[in-house]
């Protein structure tokens, strides 16, 4: 019985160490593990400037877009006409 | 008349034991708790269903081929079997007891035989040793817990760790707990019974499962059904402890707010875990293990179908079929036993322990960080039980300062539970095993 006793004993003893030092290892490599990834990560990225996507404001891109919707609709009109 | 016999001689009632309806009383109550007092009824309507069906005589729906050959064979394949084990007496009791310790290829024979002789396994049988015996389900599950545990704030705060650690000392506490009982004599546990009674204090239902599967099989259901009852209870057992062990100037305590955790940061944990797994506890890696592969499901960004199915859908339908196989082992040659009541006790002492212990650590490393760093009511988190044992955190907090959201700061040493948990049952594996 008292041999029950003492590997119960032991088995807390090791056990217990054995959960903190695998997690004092885990919060080592964890934080190092952070501080890498950090060195590393490129600086977050300056929200893209508006430009380009911004078609409107642009009068050059204005008048081919009128031009290409002109087309369309003179060339969808006369596929009606041709029904 | 003799057709009337027969089919009275067959019926439910008149070979219903008082055994079996002590344990379909027992489902009901689980069924009670689960639907009336929503203690997680996820598990307890599958276990308490199962424990009814288990129990319904004549039916053998929760026994082996050879079980069913036992109890309702003829003299033909009782006597197969008795010269197939060696049984002198032919007595099936003896029987019973000589077919537990049987080599697998002798209980194989004894399967076939029985089998030749038109006994099948059980329904409930064969869930349990495709989904609990092959150890599967918790697995199975732990993968689901980990595509659904985010990191983020244990990554923040890595120190957190230490809360996780210092809750499992209710485990170990608990098998010194069992080991003194049986030197006094009061029980009569072994070591491996003792281990498997500790994790209850794990407070992870799937971790109690596979750690009981592999080191003491027959108190399954008592533990099973002893985790998930406590991890409902959570919210009732901790707040006296924590309320008892912290002032009232701690529990106002305002953390700071969490880093922000990159993509990259939550992607290279689980791998950073598993490889410190492999490298030192490898009884530890098909629970960790599993538990890595959902998470990195869940956080590389380019499997989320799977991720969704594994933390939805799978989970899901494992659950269903977890909860009935522990219900098949709700029979009352296994279940009604001074054990059981002993492991229900030994259970939530294990519990308040964790609890206790976690809170503790919290104030000592609050008080080696300046006395302002971390609000204690955390530390009970550390027992897993995610994210009930975090919100009862956040609940404590605002009782005591209602601007004082501790949720996000308590799900790091909640996380870290499930780690630590995990580690105590690899190691009582290999220890103990």
């Amino acid at each position: 019985m008292d041999e029950l006793l003492s590997e119960g004993l032991s088995l807390m003893v090791y056990g217990m160490g054995f959960v903190i030092v695998f997690l004092t290892l885990l919060v080592i490599a964890t934080s190092a593990m952070s501080r890498i990834v950090m060195r590393f990560e490129p600086a977050p990225l300056p929200k893209a400037a508006p430009k380009a996507k911004t078609m409107s404001s642009n009068p050059a891109d204005d008048a081919q877009l009128i031009a290409v919707m002109t087309a369309a609709i003179h060339k969808f009109r006369n596929d009606r006409k041709g029904q | 008349m003799e057709a009337l016999l027969s089919i009275w001689r067959d019926s439910g009632l008149s070979n219903l034991t008082v055994g079996q309806v002590v344990m379909i009383f027992v489902g009901f109550i689980l069924l009670y708790l689960a639907i009336n007092k929503k203690f997680e009824p996820l598990l307890l309507v599958p276990i308490g269903f199962g424990g009814i069906l288990a129990n319904i005589p004549q039916a053998g729906i929760a026994y082996s081929a050879v079980e069913n050959a036992f109890y309702f064979g003829g003299p033909e394949v009782l006597t197969e079997l008795s010269h197939l084990l060696g049984s002198a007496s032919g007595n099936i009791a003896e029987m019973k007891v000589l077919y537990a310790d049987a080599a697998a290829s002798l209980k194989a024979a004894a399967t076939f035989v029985a089998q030749d002789n038109g006994y099948n396994n059980g329904m409930l049988y064969n869930f349990y040793s495709i989904a609990i015996l092959s150890g599967a389900a918790p697995l199975l599950i732990f993968m689901g817990v980990g595509a659904m545990t985010d990191f983020g704030p244990l990554l923040a705060n890595p120190r957190m760790m230490y809360l996780g650690a210092a809750a499992q000392f209710g485990i170990f506490a608990t098998v010194i707990g069992a080991v003194g009982l049986t030197t006094m004599g009061i029980m009569d546990f072994s070591i491996q019974e003792a281990a498997a009674i500790g994790i209850i204090g794990g407070a992870d239902g799937p971790t109690a499962i596979w750690v009981s599967t592999m080191l003491a099989p027959h108190l399954l259901g008592a533990i099973a059904v002893s985790a998930y009852a406590y991890m409902a209870l959570v919210p009732m057992v901790q707040p006296p402890i924590m309320r008892l062990l912290t002032t009232e100037r701690e529990r106002k305590i305002v953390m700071s707010q969490l880093r922000h955790v990159s993509k990259r940061e939550k992607i290279m944990f689980p791998i950073v875990l598993l490889l410190l797994v492999a490298l030192l506890l490898p009884a530890a890696a098909p629970l960790l293990g599993m538990f890595c592969f959902g998470n990195l499901m869940r956080e590389c960004g380019v499997v989320d179908r799977l991720s969704d199915t594994a933390q939805n859908a799978l989970i899901n339908i494992v659950t269903i079929f977890l909860g009935l196989s522990v219900g098949s082992v709700l029979v009352a040659d296994k279940f009604l036993d001074l054990q059981t009541l002993g492991i229900m006790i030994l259970g939530i002492i294990a519990f308040a322990i964790g609890t206790a212990s976690g809170v503790l650590m919290a104030k000592i490393m609050n008080s080696m960080m300046g006395g302002n760093a971390i609000n204690p009511l955390i530390g009970s988190a550390g027992v897993s039980a995610v994210p009930m044992a975090a919100r009862v955190s956040n609940k404590l907090g605002l009782e005591a300062n209602p601007q004082n959201f501790l949720l996000m700061h308590a799900m790091g040493p909640n996380v870290a539970g499930v780690i630590g948990s995990a580690i105590a049952a690899g190691v009582m594996i290999k220890f103990v095993g």
